[in-house]
């Protein structure tokens, strides 16, 4: 018969008084009627199975790297990432940008705004009224960046008018542990932050098209778009008015229009513009075009390409007036004095496009019979898709 | 929403967290085998472990219908290679024996578009958030929208789920991000907080009932005896210790214990407090910090060692009893005057006619003067303050570094804890946008995953 666990557990209960009486363990180990096994017991006094061990072994690995080979992703040095691929050397030899994710290769920590060149972009558009295409080329720096930064420093600025708590210490820190773009300092060149001229791909480029063409025909990216949208070839006559893809940018701007489409109804969709006339700076693309025809006259170029710039944007200002112009036009904004809130008042338009062939469509005006609410709908989601700023 | 985003380290799955363990199953991680596994498989554990790291608070079903196949990518196009060419250079030829080898005209990398399955995600408003570094992790992202303190545009958003549009402003509340990043409180701190909130609540007890003429004139005497103490100071010695706590605050390094460094954090801002209480307006303590030094210096009777001639300060006799308040509105007149940047004659001319009696001014170099407005600006910047959530002085919290990156798609201030989505994240040849732990050998299946029609 083995031993009964239960009576052992009543002798243990007593454990402590027959310690208290007893001089020494060495006459507790004698005692009878405990086994040498049962001292381990004597923690643990209502379970028979061993007392498990204070950790897991994964929990004691995890302290042990952390404690180890971990210790250094504590703290930050200033100036220097700190990411877990700088434990495998191997993996950092290859470039010199961080990596902060040891598994992806593709991933990388890139470089943010330093403060003082944030500064120097607010100075830039704010203070001497550059254009934010101007300050772009200049800095390196995305437009659609440079009106973020402006943004961002003008809400700074008026924080700090008003007394806001700023977090200026986290700002510190956060700028010692990431990469940083810094200001250039007088004389020097200022390193580029990011790429400007970004092309972005097109879903109609996704596809493989076989189009056979003479050889005798020059075949440019212009005819390429064309192909891509499905458009027909450009007669001969119109096809040698263009010596240059970018000769489509002037073209473009000035009357946008121009860009012809193919398909027909709700199908219908512009040709594909050559890569000259989508990025961002096309004005780039001409200036390099000056160089090449007039290498040695640089100042000329210079003046050519300040001169474009300036027309181009005059174009857009004009533009962005009318647009403004007319939709203020179509709208009647009543503001009471003792009221709130100003009322827009708009005339309401009902054609096909707008209530549908059979007077119900979701975006006409008012109230329709048979129709519900659109916050009744199945599947409508109510949180906000957009806010306006 | 039940969380269900442990870091349990049997797993060992990758979560948007900034947490020790998490840190430690990142480092870990091991693709899972595709050997003797079918592809179902390969599949179905891959998109298991980028799901746990992806938008793990998002429904499986929420996140299908937000999954677009078609993924944004953007080639970098250098000007001058397209004014060079019209493209004709790559097309032309090619019948006629003008190839030359296998190779491309434009060799660029491979774009890893599978990297880039989980971009949608990235629009939400909770993993901006935490891609932001507003946020130790997106469950905390989550909880700060939900609890009102996430402005988009300016208006409050409380939906962690809402979808940035390019050109849209977030900003959080900088005393949950100072929270969310530093280092969280110790019991003492947490005890000494309680302790201060229990003070100003009596304090506002007793105000209430009545008593608060009574306090404020006590208090006013013990002002009063305080100034009256303090003046027999020599003005000179408190300088120089001040300086040298200011100097022992500005050097001290990592090498320096927290406690330490508390210690003579805590006594510069006693020190400064001390000898700015003598000052008679009682809002210098709030003040600017332009105030707060000049009247520092002001009442230390501190100089540039250069302009010794030029500015003289007005000392109140403190022998004089019954001269001392006239001598104090003197001297906040005398103040004003600094401060306002008249004309030094004018006070000159008032100090030599109230008083006559010349200053002896304790000299200070430029840098002394530096650090001590240094150690000021700190103070001001990073104060001590245990009536904060985190602890204070403020300092990044542990492993913060290992996970402190800013994504391109993201402008980001961080003084005023703001950011502007700029666009979606794209993929450009060599490199993927979106912030992914896991490699092309588990981002391929989970996008094989995703692509197939189950319906």
């Amino acid at each position: 018969m083995p031993p009964r666990i239960q009576t052992r557990t009543v002798s243990n209960t007593l454990l402590p008084y027959l310690t208290a009486t007893s001089s020494s363990s060495s006459s507790l180990s004698s005692l009878p009627s405990l086994s040498p096994t049962s001292s381990q017991c004597i923690s643990r006094q209502f379970s028979a199975t061993a007392a498990p061990q204070a950790q897991t072994k994964l929990r004691r690995q995890m302290f042990e790297w952390l404690d180890g080979e971990g210790a250094v992703f504590k703290h930050h040095i200033p100036g220097q990432t700190n990411y877990v691929t700088s434990l495998k050397q191997r993996d950092n030899e290859g470039s010199d940008k961080a990596r902060p994710f040891p598994n992806n290769q593709s991933f990388f920590s890139e470089p943010i705004l330093s403060e003082e060149l944030r500064n120097e972009v607010y100075n830039r558009v704010v203070e001497q009224k550059k254009s934010a295409r101007v300050v772009s080329v200049e800095l390196g720096i995305d437009m659609k960046r440079i009106a973020a930064v402006v943004r961002l420093v003008e809400l700074e600025k008026r924080q700090r008018a008003q007394g806001k708590p700023l977090a200026l210490p986290y700002a510190r820190a956060v700028h010692e542990m990431v990469p940083i773009t810094p200001l250039a300092e007088k004389g020097e060149r200022q390193q580029y932050h990011e790429p400007i001229n970004d092309l972005p791909a097109h879903p109609l480029t996704g596809s493989q098209i076989f189009y056979p063409v003479p050889e005798s025909r020059s075949f440019n990216r212009v005819e390429a778009g064309r192909v891509f949208s499905g458009a027909p070839a450009l007669e001969q006559s119109e096809a040698a008015e263009i010596s240059h893809p970018s000769d489509l940018v002037e073209k473009i701007i000035e009357d946008p229009n121009s860009i012809g489409w193919v398909g027909k109804g709700a199908n219908a969709r512009q040709i594909l513009q050559p890569a000259d006339v989508r990025i961002p700076h096309p004005h780039m693309v001409a200036l390099e075009r000056d160089r090449l025809a007039n290498p040695n006259e640089w100042r000329a170029v210079a003046d050519l390409q300040s001169k474009r710039l300036e027309r181009q944007d005059k174009i857009e200002k004009e533009r962005r007036e009318r647009i403004q112009a007319r939709r203020e036009k179509k709208l009647t904004v009543v503001s009471p004095e003792d009221s709130r809130f100003d009322y827009r008042i708009k005339d309401t338009i009902y054609t096909t496009e707008t209530t549908g062939t059979d007077g119900r469509g979701s975006k006409a005006a008012g109230r329709r019979y048979g129709v519900p609410h659109r916050d009744r709908t199945r599947g409508e989601v109510k949180i906000p898709t957009r806010v306006e700023a | 929403m039940r969380n269900r985003a442990s870091n349990t380290l049997s797993k060992g799955k990758i979560r948007q967290s900034w947490s020790k363990y998490n840190l430690y199953n990142m480092q870990r991680f091991r693709s899972p085998p595709t050997t003797n596994r079918t592809f179902f498989q390969q599949k179905w554990s891959a998109k298991a472990a980028s799901r746990a790291y992806h938008g793990e608070q998002v429904r499986e079903g929420q996140w299908k219908r937000m999954f677009n196949h078609r993924i944004r990518s953007v080639i970098p196009m250098n000007a001058s290679d397209l004014a060079a060419d019209d493209g004709s250079l790559v097309s032309s030829g090619r019948g006629s024996g003008l190839d030359t080898g296998g190779k491309p005209a434009y060799q660029t990398r491979p774009i890893p578009y599978t990297n880039m399955t989980f971009a949608p995600l990235e629009r939400r408003l909770d993993v901006a958030i935490f891609r932001a570094l507003f946020a130790s992790s997106a469950r905390q992202a989550r909880q700060f929208v939900i609890h009102g303190a996430v402005t988009v545009n300016g208006q409050k958003m409380k939906h962690p789920s809402y979808l940035l549009n390019p050109g849209d402003l977030f900003q959080v509340e900088p005393d949950r991000v100072l929270y969310a990043t530093g280092y969280p409180k110790t019991p003492f701190e947490r005890r000494m907080g309680r302790m201060g909130r229990r003070q100003a609540k009596a304090a506002r007890l007793a105000e209430a009932e009545g008593g608060a003429p009574e306090a404020e004139a006590e208090s006013k005497e013990a002002a009063k005896e305080d100034t009256k103490e303090t003046k027999k100071e020599d003005t000179k010695e408190t300088l120089q210790a001040l300086l040298a706590q200011a100097k022992a605050v500005m050097s001290a390094g990592k090498e320096t214990l927290a406690p330490q460094r508390k210690q003579e954090l805590r006594g510069f801002q006693k020190a400064v407090r001390r000898v700015l209480s003598r000052s008679e307006s009682s809002t210098v303590l709030a003040d600017s910090l332009e105030a707060q030094f000049s009247q520092l210096t002001l009442l230390l009777k501190a100089k540039r060692a250069e302009k010794k001639p030029e500015k003289k300060d007005v000392k109140p006799r403190p022998e004089d009893a019954f001269a001392t308040d006239k001598g104090d509105a003197e001297l906040a007149s005398a103040k004003e005057d600094t401060e306002a940047a008249a004309s030094d004659k004018l006070s000159e001319a008032f100090a030599q006619a109230t008083l006559g009696n010349d200053v002896d001014a304790s000299e200070l170099t430029d840098e002394e003067f530096e650090t001590l407005r240094r150690a000021l600006t700190q103070m001001r910047d990073n104060p001590l303050d245990n009536s904060k959530t985190y602890s204070t002085p403020w300092q990044p919290r542990q492993y913060m570094s290992a996970f402190a990156f800013i994504p391109r798609y993201l402008e980001v201030n961080q003084n005023i804890c703001a950011a502007v989505y700029l666009r979606h994240p794209v993929a450009r040849p060599g490199s993927a946008e979106v912030p992914t732990p896991f490699g092309e050998s588990i981002a391929t299946p989970a996008y094989g995953w995703y692509l197939r029609r189950r319906w």
